[in-house]
């Protein structure tokens, strides 16, 4: 009975008028810095830290938490409308929810994102207040081997993203991993491909770098066939999900939410895999794996619910270890630090109403969040009837805040007009982006956590094989491969994948 | 219900805080709209500082550095007159910022968040710096002395700084210890150990402390140096074993955690934070912004939030900041050559 006390307690810290009324304001602004493209949380949560100085500390974290899961929501809005997906989570989310914008149903694509969300946030909130400590747990198990391990499985699974070439899907990925080695050697400190530009030592940005391949691009394509894209969105059908819909999202939902919770909590892109991993698993399952690429609903609701389910797990490595798993949750410890609370072990015992009304927050701010959304889909659809030869340039200029933003640095505005170049090529020769850009985030941690491992041995590659967890996730990656090099079942694939 | 204790009521600040957040291009507009409404003297027209001072964080952020300088910057208004707005341009360890403020117009309006890192470690590290950590600034005043601390996995053998050192002499290379990476301050006070000690052990260098200490919870990696800050709950808690801080005094946040010299007099490493205008700032508008900046951390709810951090508040001239940068210059040179580490 003392998690009655304890989620009491949580509802009456998170239901008092001073906390809704924060909570709310935090939405409301994620939502807000979530559709403008590029203008993530981490550059939100930065410019907000000074005020929350002066704020009650619950208060506090329950707005930074509300505009970190808030954005989650507003991102995939983007994604689906103008294929630009400004956070690494949404950018599985563009590939089916574009295509479905294209063909008119955008608003489906978008109820599916936020009935997806609201349930992958209650699941996931669920598991916060039942497990949390002991989930905390499974993430120390994964040291350099383990991460190493998961990031191979996750680009053999990133091959199966592709919806035409396979040899195209993998020249991507490897373009992807060589981007991603641009910078400081973390090792060394070595500079790679920096070209003398102090501004490269820390590595290509991922927000100019997606802005650019996916927005950019798909705008300078557009700009070419201005009269189709105009008459494309002249026909909007429903705005709401029909029954047919309900029925075959179900399924991804729960899958969906049941991978993100799980990724969420791993520290270090946990909740980016998620999206992604969720994706490729609808991919391979559904029976309607064949639209896949051409406007599912699944490859909406799959990637949408894992990646909110992974947004509210990623808390759990914070509260209650005092880990931060991403940067946002680095700057959630920044703040709670100033309010003169350090994360730790300690929080939950320490500070139960900091603690239980946060967590109750979230589930109040997931609900929030589908009341504000649902509404807001009709006004969302209409901004495609907006002429676009009007729309084009204000996407533009948000780009260009949202890629200037996050390190206050013009030069991240050029690198995304080269990649909006390479997007644009990359659209005319028939490839695609979403595995160059799984390849770049990918990619870097694989060759930290590879060398790492390989440092810790003392050079023995045998760590990945003795360690039951890395030769659990090898094992899987080399049945994944063996699916797809095998040419009996390779024939099938291609005969299913490609048109 | 507790009452906002800052001096700017939230709500004016939120108002301002959400057009900034929703772009940042109309941020500017609504600070330069700010700075006219800002009820100045008449008489000061031409006086600095009439309008808001940009404070450059060469470090993302939420860590350490970044808390420091806001916590100063939001009271130094009461002297200034004017708001201090913290930009945060993190990158190549500090470099990309600490050389925006180096080449910015020396007006008082951009100043930087110096540190250790930048103003110590990067010019002995790296062959191309991108400006001169003595000759490009005017230094303005050195803030805050944060310890680092020696910290092992619980399941370590070693309970103490001296079985600590016998342990990985009668093993040596044997065992790891990680940092926040390549050239840091925390990799640093690694090697300043290892050659004091005479042991060896091998770097296992992250990309930044929080991922490092996460594999010494874990017991991945058994030794570490960490900001004592986020380690200090990781202690109390029980989750990490804490040997030794690393500087010459015991930190009053936890006194009866030993200092490496008790074991190994001489050894003393600290992150420091200190603010720099660009060379060429007049000296009336150095003198100010000192005040303005002594002015802060007296404030008793920046001094007590500094204490949390851990940080010993000190708060000089900008002639004894001058002094401290050439020390920990000297000091630090011998160390990363004798590392080895270096940045090209």
């Amino acid at each position: 009975m003392e998690l009655l006390g304890d989620l009491g307690l949580g509802f009456a810290t998170a239901l008092s008028p001073y906390n809704l009324l924060y909570c709310f304001i935090g939405v409301l602004l994620g939502t807000a810095v979530g559709v403008l493209p590029g203008l993530g949380p981490v550059a939100t949560i930065a410019m907000l830290l000074p005020i929350t100085f002066g704020l009650p500390p619950v208060s506090a974290l329950i707005m930074l938490a509300g505009i970190y899961y808030g954005a989650q929501y507003g991102g995939s809005t983007t994604a689906i409308l103008i294929n630009l997906p400004g956070e690494s989570s949404s950018v599985v989310t563009a590939i089916d929810g574009y295509q479905m914008a294209k063909q008119g149903r955008a608003g489906p694509a978008l109820a599916t994102a936020a009935l997806g969300s609201f349930f992958a946030g209650t699941v996931a909130t669920f598991l916060l207040v039942l497990a949390a400590p002991p989930l905390a747990e499974v993430a120390l198990k994964f040291g350099p081997a383990e991460y190493f391990s998961l990031m191979v499985l996750g680009l053999v699974a990133s091959v199966a993203l592709a919806s035409g070439s396979l040899l195209k899907a993998f020249t991507m990925i490897v373009l992807g991993l060589l981007l991603g080695l641009v910078g400081s050697d973390v090792e060394t400190g070595t500079q790679r491909f920096t070209f003398d530009m102090p501004e490269l030592a820390d590595g290509l940005n991922f927000v100019a770098l997606s802005m650019g391949v996916f927005g950019l691009g798909e705008i300078l394509r557009n700009l070419e066939h201005e009269h189709s894209r105009s008459v494309m969105v002249k026909h909007v059908s429903g705005l709401m999900l029909s029954k047919a819909d309900f029925k075959r999202i179900i399924g991804p939902v729960l899958r969906g939410t049941g991978l993100g919770s799980v990724l969420g909590i791993l520290p270090g892109g946990g909740a980016m895999l998620a999206s992604f991993a969720a994706y490729t698993m609808e991919k391979k399952i559904s029976p309607n794996r064949a639209q896949f690429g051409k406007g599912a609903i699944e490859g909406v609701a799959a990637p949408e619910s894992a990646n909110n389910a992974g947004a509210q797990t990623s808390f759990i490595p914070m509260l209650t270890l005092g880990i931060p798993s991403n940067p946002v949750m680095a700057l959630m410890i920044g703040a709670m630090i100033i309010q003169g609370i350090t994360p730790g072990p300690n929080v939950v015992t320490d500070e139960p109403e900091l603690f239980w009304g946060m967590i109750v927050s979230m589930w109040i701010g997931n609900l929030m969040l589908v009341l504000l959304n649902l509404p807001l889909i009709g006004l969302w659809v209409r901004m495609l009837t907006i002429p676009y030869h009007l729309l084009f340039p204000a996407i533009i200029a948000f780009c260009c805040i949202g890629a200037f933003s996050v390190n206050n640095s013009v030069f991240d505005v050029f690198i995304m007009a080269v990649f909006g170049v390479v997007g644009y090529t990359l659209i005319k020769l028939d490839f695609e982006p979403a595995p160059l850009l799984l390849g770049f985030v990918l990619g870097p941690m694989l060759e930290e956590n590879l060398r790492r491992a390989m440092l810790l041995s003392r050079g023995s590659p045998m760590v990945f094989i003795t360690h039951p967890l890395s030769l659990g996730l090898l094992l899987v990656a080399a049945a994944l491969l063996l699916i797809v090099v095998l040419p009996s079942v390779r024939s099938k694939r291609e005969e299913a994948f490609s048109e | 219900m507790k009452h906002p204790r800052s001096t700017l009521s939230p709500w004016t600040a939120l108002s301002r805080r959400t057009v900034l957040g929703l772009g940042a291009g109309l941020g500017a507009l609504a600070l330069g709209a700010m700075s006219v409404a800002t009820p100045t003297p008449a008489a000061a027209q031409s006086a600095y500082p009439s309008r808001p001072v940009t404070l450059v964080v060469p470090f993302p952020a939420g860590g350490s550095t970044d808390l420091v300088a806001r916590l100063v910057a939001s009271r130094m208004t009461g002297v200034l007159g004017q708001q201090i707005v913290v930009e945060n341009r993190g990158g190549a360890g500090g470099n990309l910022g600490s050389a925006a403020v180096a080449r910015a117009e020396p007006d008082g309006y951009t100043i930087l968040m110096g540190t250790v890192a930048t103003h110590a470690l990067n010019p002995a590290l790296q062959k191309k710096m991108p400006y001169d950590a003595v000759k490009d600034f005017a230094p303005i005043s050195l803030l805050a002395l944060i310890p680092n601390v020696l910290v092992v996995s619980n399941d370590f053998p070693a309970k103490n700084v001296k079985e600590l050192i016998e342990l990985l002499k009668a093993k040596p290379g044997e065992y790891s210890y990680a940092s926040s990476g390549n050239g840091t301050p925390l990799h640093l006070s690694g090697e300043l150990f290892k050659s004091m000690a005479g042991v060896d052990m091998v770097h296992v260098p992250y990309k930044g402390a929080g991922p490092a200490l996460v594999d010494v919870i874990a017991g991945h990696v058994p030794i570490m140096f960490d900001n004592l800050p986020p380690s200090l709950e990781q202690i109390r808690g029980g989750k990490l074993r804490g040997l030794a801080v690393t500087t010459k005094e015991r930190a009053p946040s936890i006194p009866d955690l030993p200092t490496i010299a008790e074991t190994l007099p001489g050894y003393e490493t600290y992150s420091w934070n200190a603010f720099f205008a660009p060379a060429g700032t007049p000296k009336a508008v150095i003198d100010k912004l000192n005040a303005a900046s002594l002015a802060a951390l007296k404030d008793p709810e920046v001094s007590a939030k500094l204490a949390d951090l851990s940080a010993t508040v000190v708060g000089s001239t900008p002639e004894e900041l001058a002094t401290h940068v050439k020390d920990e210059l000297a000091k630090w040179a011998p160390v990363v050559a004798a590392s080895g580490a270096r940045i090209d």
